[in-house]
């Protein structure tokens, strides 16, 4: 081989989505703006935002959602935490859709309970997942 | 002594309280799995946090740390402000000394306490109905969760850490304690207090070798701002620990608990069945005595 390659884990509180995956780019929606990243990067830790991020493992390439989180690169590792991340061709647009519909009905209604807090935390989930879902309609066409 | 009729109702009484507690048993070891895959699951992150705080921390410096909010969760503060507790207790009863031992445990708290300044967030019912009916203590509570077991998730324990850091950066705390049930087994429960905030005494407890030397990384945005974010995850990945933990020791005790119902049901069945034979069995002899007696005296 000899080509240099990063080692990526993606890890959420409920859950590693991978780990270890031997990947040749990846890009990560830093705090400051899309962040690539090659082998060989300075160490690096940054903040995340939510966003879309992608790497490229030879010729297949996928991409992901994620929720807020932070990126540690060291020595050609690069770790993800975030929030929540999903694999882009799991997040079901139809469902991303109702749920965003549901939060803001949720939020409309303004009942007294707890209910308010989590239908604003998935609110921002289902805005990420149907920013992913349109994504991947765009480059599948 | 009983009759046939009362023993009859007792056993059937009793056999449909059997089919309830082993009914919950069996959906309790059903959700157990699950609670301590999640537990599982959720080590590698809070374990990959630590790392990263640790890393900034030695990373930064002195100045760098002064007067920012950050600090303010890392160093203690004077001693005599307000406490703060966070309490996880169940939100359903019938498992076993689970919600008891732990309201013992923060009554005991609360007395050590007494005459302070109190300000509790508090996870579940039975914790919740505890506090609403003390009196005489200087106690608020600041938020309260109820309903989220056996679903907690990762939102559950950000929505604490957020109610807990405006308590923090709202009132002069002095500290956070956390009491909550772990689960240490599936026959056996420990109740737990812990030190919350402030944060320095349980990241610089870990092994210094462990963590890289310093002036390596390049950190986006500035270390402070970035500590400042990581902070209130870490504290979100501690809570969502606690939650799991403590879903999990419900479970256990619940399933525990409704096993030696299910038994004690059991017993009780076999002893009234018993009972109702020799009923029975009595009356039977009792109407053949009278029968018998009854044609002797006709017939002669």
């Amino acid at each position: 081989m000899g080509k240099k390659q990063l080692l990526l884990t993606i890890m959420t509180p409920e859950k590693t989505v991978l780990a270890d995956k031997p990947v040749e780019f990846v890009t990560i929606p830093a705090f400051g703006g899309e962040m690539g990243i090659l082998p060989g990067h300075a160490s690096f830790v940054v903040q995340l935002k939510e966003g879309m991020m992608h790497y490229k493992d030879g010729h297949h390439k996928e991409f992901f959602s994620v929720l807020n989180g932070f990126a540690e690169i060291h020595k050609d590792k690069v770790i993800v935490l975030a929030e929540a991340a999903e694999l882009g061709k799991e997040v079901n647009e139809e469902r991303a859709r109702q749920a965003y519909q549901k939060a803001k009905e949720t939020l409309a209604m303004r009942g007294a309970d707890m209910d308010l807090d989590s239908a604003q935390a998935s609110l921002r989930r289902a805005a990420v997942r149907l920013k992913v879902a349109e994504f991947r309609r765009k480059h599948k066409q | 002594m009983a009759s046939l009729r009362d023993i009859r109702k007792h056993i059937s009484s009793v056999k449909s309280i059997k089919q309830i507690t082993y009914a919950m048993k069996m959906v309790a070891a059903a959700r157990i799995k699950r609670a301590q895959s999640a537990i599982l699951a959720s080590r590698p992150f809070a374990g990959e946090m630590d790392r990263m705080i640790a890393d900034l921390y030695y990373e930064l410096d002195e100045e760098d740390l002064a007067g920012t909010a950050a600090q303010e969760l890392f160093e203690g503060r004077s001693a005599g402000g307000t406490l703060a507790l966070v309490l996880v207790t169940a939100d359903k009863g019938l498992c076993g000394s689970f919600n008891t031992n732990l309201l013992k445990a923060a009554a005991a708290w609360l007395r050590e306490n007494r005459g302070r300044k109190i300000s509790v967030v508090v996870v579940g019912r039975k914790g919740r109905d505890f506090l609403h009916r003390l009196k005489g203590l200087d106690l608020e509570i600041a938020h309260e969760m109820v309903g989220i077991f056996p679903k907690a998730g990762y939102v559950h324990a950000e929505l604490l850490s957020e109610a807990i850091l405006k308590i923090y950066t709202e009132l002069p705390v002095e500290s956070v304690t956390l009491i909550y049930n772990e689960f240490k087994s599936m026959i056996s429960q420990r109740i737990v207090t812990d030190r919350l905030l402030p944060l320095k005494r349980h990241i610089l407890e870990k092994d210094p070798a462990t963590t890289r030397k310093a002036r390596e990384f390049s950190f986006e945005p500035g270390k402070t701002d970035l500590l400042r974010a990581l902070l209130p995850r870490h504290i979100g990945a501690q809570l969502y620990r606690t939650l799991l933990e403590s879903q999990a020791a419900e479970l256990a005790a619940r399933m525990s608990a409704m096993e030696s119902a299910s038994k004690n049901a059991s017993e009780l069945i076999e002893g009234l069945t018993l009972k109702m034979n020799k009923t029975r069995q009595a009356m039977i002899t009792t109407e053949l005595n009278e029968i018998v007696s009854g044609s002797e005296a006709l017939g002669g």
